[in-house]
């Protein structure tokens, strides 16, 4: 071990600890899934991501990429040991070009400062997950991400047009071009985005992006029963608007929300449906209108958002909701697990009702959001991690929402990624045979599966 | 080694879901970049320690000493957590076992051998022109504490001069309040007991301080029944009497909010009531809760100057265009943004007040 320090050194890796402290800090991301990995390096240049793999490749080292840490199922934990490549140091934009819609980044920048940079030239970076003041692109694209506005601008996979990847063998390539459409050979782009750091390291983005729309409005509907929150969603999109946001929270959500912000004006019970439209200052009010007016008949209260304060307000505080559940109770914690499921659309209300169930017969309080817009349920679990009995209740209680959403056609996993949390469900999820595709692609990039084995089922 | 935490330590650790909301806050991570500097790294340091899974070495006693105790993670944190007071308590029971840093080694012995923070044998009052004056019972004190006594003495002067038409007095021999050794985990209770003994000889009511570390040790630390003001506190609530109002300077001032005024004990507006009566005030980019901290504070100026001094220069990037000072009402912050490049231009607000009434007197 003491030689590998040594070689990372001599090859100008970076910088690279090994101090137990240190890695314990690396162990894990925001999920249960921890393991201690040998060293932790951060580089700084595509030149030293290849230097390191081709020494991890000579030496069988596992190399377990990471951003931020934020993920949620494990991906950036390193469990078979070896290297955790800390690339949020590789945090520069390379190049703003407007005028061709798009941006060059490394890795490490900071999906909210990308936005931030944006604005000036009237331009976003669309993808928008909950943790965008602290999560990097690199992790967005290794998970493809996405966030609230998925349901109009769909998810990180859709704005990637080129790569540059270190690959297993400290090799680098890439994987498109500057254009915006290419069909030349087989699709690499999209098959490194979500391949989560199991096929090559990406040092260096294309993304396109997207105009600023103009203004945004926000219209608040409220609803008694969960089944006509699921109808009215339908209504809404049968009618021609395709809202930019269309997210519901369950009455523990309002409670946690109202003890985030108590200034928030939200109804106490119910189902509340946000739905956001966005364009121009004409067209964002009659749609908010017409929203408004379709669902009077079947919603409690339906009212549209006083004005920007308010909308951002509502926005900041539903972001940081899955870790302010704390607040409602201090003697539970919310623990990440099976609290990324997503279903058909139409069968959200039955996704929520069968997860009602189970937490109910375990005895498990719950906290329920998400994009209803996209058929993407949180479901929160939160127990008293002192308590050794809720966290076999939390386990079973995870393990049947997945197989829940499964029965309904759905996914384990919307936007968070697979990582070791879910992996025990991919041969349910894709069938052996798909799964046996995807370890033939793993094995052809990577034949000594050093790149962050372990993760996805491969 | 376990490390001995409380029932109610540990659900604090355990509140936090390592979102990693704190990297866009923590001062010291935005500098080091290494996860162990960050708020969710020393949560998970103290949390390994508690289990028994991790010996204090060198690069723990780091990660727990980098943190400033600034609270920007606490009122940013979605799950509630308190990670200074965490990180205090840490560093309580590593010094109790004897672990430390040298920084904290020589800290305590410079403090506990001198009852100041620089080790200085010089008389705490030399800033003082005339003593004979000084009554031996007293409502109010002026605590002036070790860096105004030793380090501004100017500061000090200017602060009493506006005091004492007030019946404010001193006490006789002032010790440090004790808030750098409660801030790197050692007991200051001997500090605590000499001050208060003078404080109870003197029948004082309350306490009036011009430093913001020792303004949030007498508020937590010292006995409830005397009342603890600020400087700007009381500055604000004399405005009139004091004749500062009139903007007599036609100057432009920013105001840098000190943590442990601001974020610890919410004292945001009367320094804006007391410097908008004097001239013009213009916010820096991040200010009031928001406010980033100088890198002083925490003992990290003593332990670790370069990242302390990388964190002020950060901070002095918030400065606007076209001011003419950077008030605060901290000694330390003072210290750590004139070190960091601002020099002169960061000024007290008390020095402030007196520009004000040399002018208006001219």
């Amino acid at each position: 071990m003491k030689k590998i320090l040594e070689d990372l050194r001599e090859i100008d890796a970076g910088m690279v600890c090994a101090a137990l402290a240190e890695r314990r800090c690396y162990a894990s991301d925001a999920s249960q899934v921890e393991g201690l990995a040998d060293y932790v390096v951060r580089p700084e240049s595509t030149q030293q991501v290849s230097r390191i793999l081709r020494l991890c490749s000579e030496e069988n080292i596992p190399v377990t990429a990471r951003g931020s840490g934020t993920g949620l199922s494990g991906g950036a934990s390193p469990i078979c040991g070896g290297i955790v490549l800390d690339l949020s140091g590789m945090n520069r934009i390379i190049e703003i070009d407007s005028e061709n819609l798009q941006v060059i980044v490394e890795p490490g920048v900071i999906h909210e400062k990308l936005n931030m940079a944006l604005k000036p030239f009237g331009f976003f970076f669309p993808p928008d997950p909950g943790s965008s003041a602290m999560c990097t692109i690199g992790g967005m694209i290794a998970n493809n991400s996405s966030g609230m506005r998925s349901v109009k601008y769909g998810t990180t996979r859709s704005y990637v047009l080129d790569l540059e990847v270190v690959l297993a063998d400290g090799r680098v390539i890439h994987t498109g071009s500057k254009v915006l459409k290419s069909v030349a050979g087989y699709d690499l782009t999209r098959l490194f985005v979500g391949s989560e750091g199991t096929l090559g390291i990406i040092t260096r983005a294309g993304l396109r992006v997207a105009p600023l729309p103009l203004a945004r409005k926000l219209v608040l509907a409220s609803f008694e029963e969960t089944e006509t929150a699921g109808r009215a969603v339908i209504m809404v999109f049968s009618s021609g608007i395709t809202p930019s946001a269309c997210e519901i929270l369950d009455r523990t959500t309002l409670k946690v929300l109202k003890l985030c912000d108590p200034n928030l004006a939200l109804p106490d019970d119910g189902d509340l449906i946000l739905f956001e439209v966005d364009g121009t200052d004409s067209s964002t009010a009659e749609s908010a209108l017409q929203i408004q007016e379709l669902l009077g008949p079947l919603a409690k209260s339906v009212r549209i958002a006083s004005g920007q304060k308010e909308m951002e307000a509502i926005w900041a505080a539903r972001r940081l909701v899955g870790a302010a559940i704390s607040r409602l109770d201090p003697n539970r914690t919310r623990i990440y697990i099976g609290e990324d499921v997503g279903v058909p659309i139409k069968e959200i209300p039955s996704l929520i009702k069968r997860v009602q169930q189970i937490t109910t017969k375990l005895d498990l309080p719950a906290m329920k959001y998400g994009h209803i817009g996209d058929g993407n349920l949180h479901v929160a679990l939160f127990i008293d991690v002192m308590n050794s009995d809720q966290w076999g209740k939390l386990e079973l209680a995870a393990d049947r929402i997945h197989r829940a959403a499964l029965e309904l056609s759905g996914t384990v996993s919307s936007e968070h990624g697979i990582g070791l949390a879910r992996a025990q469900y991919m041969p349910l999820q894709v069938g052996e045979d798909a799964l046996n595709v995807m370890r033939s692609i793993k094995k052809a990039l990577d034949p000594k599966n050093i790149l962050n084995p372990g993760k996805m089922g491969l | 080694m376990k490390m001995n935490l409380d029932r109610m330590d540990k659900r604090s650790i355990n509140r936090c879901v390592r979102c990693g909301s704190c990297r866009t806050f923590c001062p010291a991570f935005q500098e080091s970049g290494w996860e162990s500097a960050n708020t969710r790294g020393r949560i998970i340091v103290i949390k390994s320690l508690a289990e028994g899974s991790l010996e204090a070495d060198s690069r723990v006693l780091d990660s727990l000493n980098t943190c400033t105790t600034c609270g920007i993670c606490t009122d940013n944190c979605p799950a509630g957590v308190n990670p200074p007071e965490l990180v205090e308590c840490a560093r309580r029971e590593l010094v109790a076992r004897g672990i430390m840093t040298a920084s904290q080694k020589d800290l305590s012995r410079t403090i506990f051998q001198s009852g100041n923070t620089f080790g200085d044998r010089g008389d705490r009052l030399a800033w003082l022109r005339d003593r004979s004056r000084l009554s031996e019972k007293a409502d109010y004190v002026y605590f002036v504490g070790c860096m105004n006594s030793y380090r501004y003495p100017e500061t000090a002067a200017r602060s009493w001069e506006l005091l004492r038409r007030f019946g404010v007095s001193l006490l006789p021999s002032e010790q440090c309040c004790g808030s750098p050794l409660f801030r790197t985990g050692f007991d200051a209770g001997k500090l605590v007991d000499e001050n208060t003994r003078q404080m109870q000889q003197m029948g004082i009511k309350g306490i009036i301080t011009g430093c913001a570390g020792c303004y949030a040790t007498l508020k937590k630390r010292y006995s409830s029944r005397f009342s603890v003001l600020s400087i700007p506190e009381f500055l604000s609530e004399h405005i009139s009497e004091l004749g500062l109002e009139g903007k007599a300077l036609d100057i432009t001032v920013t105001y840098h909010d000190p943590c442990h005024l601001g974020r610890h004990n919410g004292i945001y507006e009367q320094p804006r009531r007391v410097i908008e009566a004097i001239c013009s005030l213009k916010e820096m980019k991040a200010n009031r809760d928001a406010a980033r901290c100088c890198g002083g504070g925490g003992g990290v100026r003593a332990g670790y100057r370069d990242l302390s001094l990388k964190m002020a220069r950060k901070r002095l990037l918030d400065v606007p265009e076209g001011v003419d000072f950077i008030v605060t009402s901290c000694p330390l912050c003072i210290r750590n943004l004139r070190d960091a490049g601002a020099c002169e231009k960061v000024i007290d607000l008390v020095d402030l007040v007196a520009m004000a009434l040399a002018q208006k007197t001219r």
